[in-house]
């Protein structure tokens, strides 16, 4: 029998076996799939009365009359947070001593440690995907045109990439699935610390100085002035920059920590 | 060429709060085509052994090779060479055993269409073609061990590592893993298996070791090992503590193994009433004796000083019950 041994194929055959163990637990992943999409809907009924069409020619009027437009964003940013179950993904196969088996064979390690962020990225992208189409049967409807949503869709992407190198730095680092899920919940304020709910302009004191210094501000912003504003080239730059850092800084984190973990003891 | 050749390998882990020497002094060496077992208890440093070999643990100290090539060096090549199906490599319950043996195939090189082929063949192998498309998490005990043992032969190494193959399973589970690995070695692989229950090393290995507290304390054949001992085992059992203790001035060269003593002598039935006269003599009531050729479970006592946990004890052939 020949022998093949690429790099792509031992990558394609690792993340479909991982998207294999996702779809097969779907109570495990549903929720996680829908709460996104539930937010959406808490945010635009609780707050699109006050921000939304009644508020048009006020100074609420944030997003031009169309406060899903505005909203849309900051599901779309949390949901990016699911890309941290790669982190998990990887601990929890580490934890089966599944890992150790792939350790035995002639394994590129890359393909260990890139299989489990390529379905925690594929899974940003079903969620981030699943939002947007509430988001456009709902009302959603970006100024610069359908073409937004791919924008956003790209933001989320690379951003959700970010997390999953951080959970998989953090999953390696504490060894244990719990420990990588309690690290990413340290990101879950940061979605608060930003214009979530309001313009950067509207935050006072303390909550403007943390928004500055966060980069989820300047990805949600990013996202935001194609669904409001328009062709905003430099804030667009700066979201685009924003995610992308966050991402490389987190995968070199995910890939320094990996490093560790394949070296023998 | 050995199949594989140890020189005096040691295993040292440093933490911040202690330094642990797994594994002190281990050498011995494996000709190609047999089965050498590692006997020991659980902590002996057998599993650190396997994992050094298997090039996913390093060497503290020492030297090893696999079919001539360097395990520090040739790592590589060496994960070609072998097979490996350890304590902790996990299974993937979530998957079916089809699935299983199909991405192992696809991750050591084959086509999707070798890839089948070779599934169809290790799934009749170890007896799991009826239940290839049922998960994993269904399987019994037994049915994931042959699957793992499976799992170890998808590029047909030409050395496999068991690590306490059979534990935990019930012993029918055990018999039928048993006869597939010295299926295995009859068709010319070379197989180095732990194990702690002496039963098993006896029927499976062609050659073993028995290591004990991070050091190989005896090794050859089960026979020679039994041999070394010397003679028959003769085993007194006392009514009292009172009359052990004093048997053991009598009997000097006896051994205390629990409430009895043991003691190895040539042609021990027919020596069996002397001892009894002497004992008696000293007005010690002996409330049995038995004699047998020595098991593994002797020679281990013989050569560690104690009895490995929840090994059976002596032969019962040749007892003899004194009342």
């Amino acid at each position: 029998m020949e022998s093949n041994r690429s790099f792509f194929v031992q990558l394609q055959v690792l993340t479909k076996r991982m998207v294999l163990r996702v779809v097969r637990r779907p109570l495990a992943e549903l929720p996680n799939l829908i709460i996104s999409a539930f937010f959406l809907f808490v945010y635009d009924g609780a707050l699109g009365g006050v921000f939304g069409g009644t508020a048009s020619g006020t100074p609420f009027d944030f997003a031009n009359g169309n406060f899903i437009n505005f909203i849309l964003p900051v599901s779309i940013v949390s949901a990016s947070l699911s890309g941290a179950a790669s982190g998990i993904y990887l601990v929890e196969d580490i934890e089966s001593g599944v890992f150790k088996r792939y350790q035995s064979m002639p394994i590129s390690r890359w393909a260990i440690i890139l299989a489990p962020m390529n379905v925690g990225a594929l899974r940003v992208l079903l969620q981030a995907g699943l939002i947007l189409l509430i988001g456009k049967l709902i009302g959603a409807d970006p100024v610069v045109g359908n073409v937004g949503f791919f924008i956003v869709l790209s933001l989320a992407f690379i951003w959700g990439m970010g997390f999953a190198g951080y959970s998989v730095a953090a999953g390696v680092k504490s060894g244990s699935s719990q420990g990588a899920q309690a690290a990413t919940f340290l990101f879950f304020p940061a979605i608060f610390l930003a214009p979530t709910f309001v313009p950067r302009e509207q935050l006072k004191g303390w909550l403007e100085t943390a928004a500055a210094y966060n980069p989820t501000t300047y990805v949600i912003e990013g996202m935001r002035s194609v669904m409001v504003q328009g062709w905003e080239l430099d804030i667009l730059f700066r979201g685009f920059l924003a995610a992308t850092s966050f991402a490389v800084i987190t995968l070199t984190l995910a890939v320094i920590s990996a490093r560790k973990a394949t070296e023998k003891a | 060429m050995l199949a594989v050749d140890v020189k005096n390998i040691k295993k040292t882990f440093v933490t911040k709060q202690e330094t642990v020497e797994a594994v002190k002094d281990v050498s011995f060496q494996v000709e190609q085509g047999e089965i050498f077992g590692l006997l020991g208890p659980n902590g002996a440093g057998k599993s650190t052994t396997i994992l050094m070999l298997t090039t996913l643990l390093s060497i503290t100290k020492g030297e090893a090779s696999i079919l001539g090539l360097d395990i520090v060096t040739k790592d590589k090549e060496v994960r070609e060479k072998i097979g490996v199906a350890l304590q902790d490599t996990g299974i993937d319950n979530l998957l079916t055993g089809k699935e299983l043996f199909f991405t192992t195939c696809r991750l050591w090189g084959y086509s999707k269409k070798d890839s089948e082929k070779r599934t169809m063949e290790l799934l009749e192998l170890v007896g799991l073609t009826e239940a290839a498309d049922r998960r994993v998490k269904t399987y019994s005990g037994g049915m994931k061990r042959r699957l793992d043992l499976g799992l170890s032969l998808v590029h047909s190494p030409d050395i496999l590592f068991l690590d306490e193959p059979t534990t935990g399973l019930d012993p029918g589970s055990r018999r039928v893993l048993w006869e597939e690995i010295k299926r295995l070695r009859d068709n010319g692989v070379t197989i180095i298996l732990t194990t702690q229950y002496l039963e098993e090393a006896d029927e499976l290995a062609d050659r073993l070791a028995i290591i004990d507290e991070g050091l190989v304390v005896a090794e050859g054949t089960s026979d020679e090992l039994k041999a070394s001992i010397g003679g028959d085992v003769i085993t007194f059992s006392f009514e009292n503590d009172s009359d052990l203790k004093n048997a053991k001035n009598v009997l000097n060269d006896a051994i205390e193994d629990k409430d009895q003593l043991r003691i190895t002598v040539e042609n021990g039935a027919a020596k069996i009433p002397s001892f009894i006269n002497d004992l008696n003599k000293n007005g010690i009531i002996v409330s049995s004796v038995s004699a047998s050729k020595p098991t593994l479970d002797d020679v281990f006592l013989e050569v560690t000083g104690y009895r490995l946990e929840g090994s059976a004890g002596t032969d019962s052939s040749n007892e003899l019950e004194v009342k």
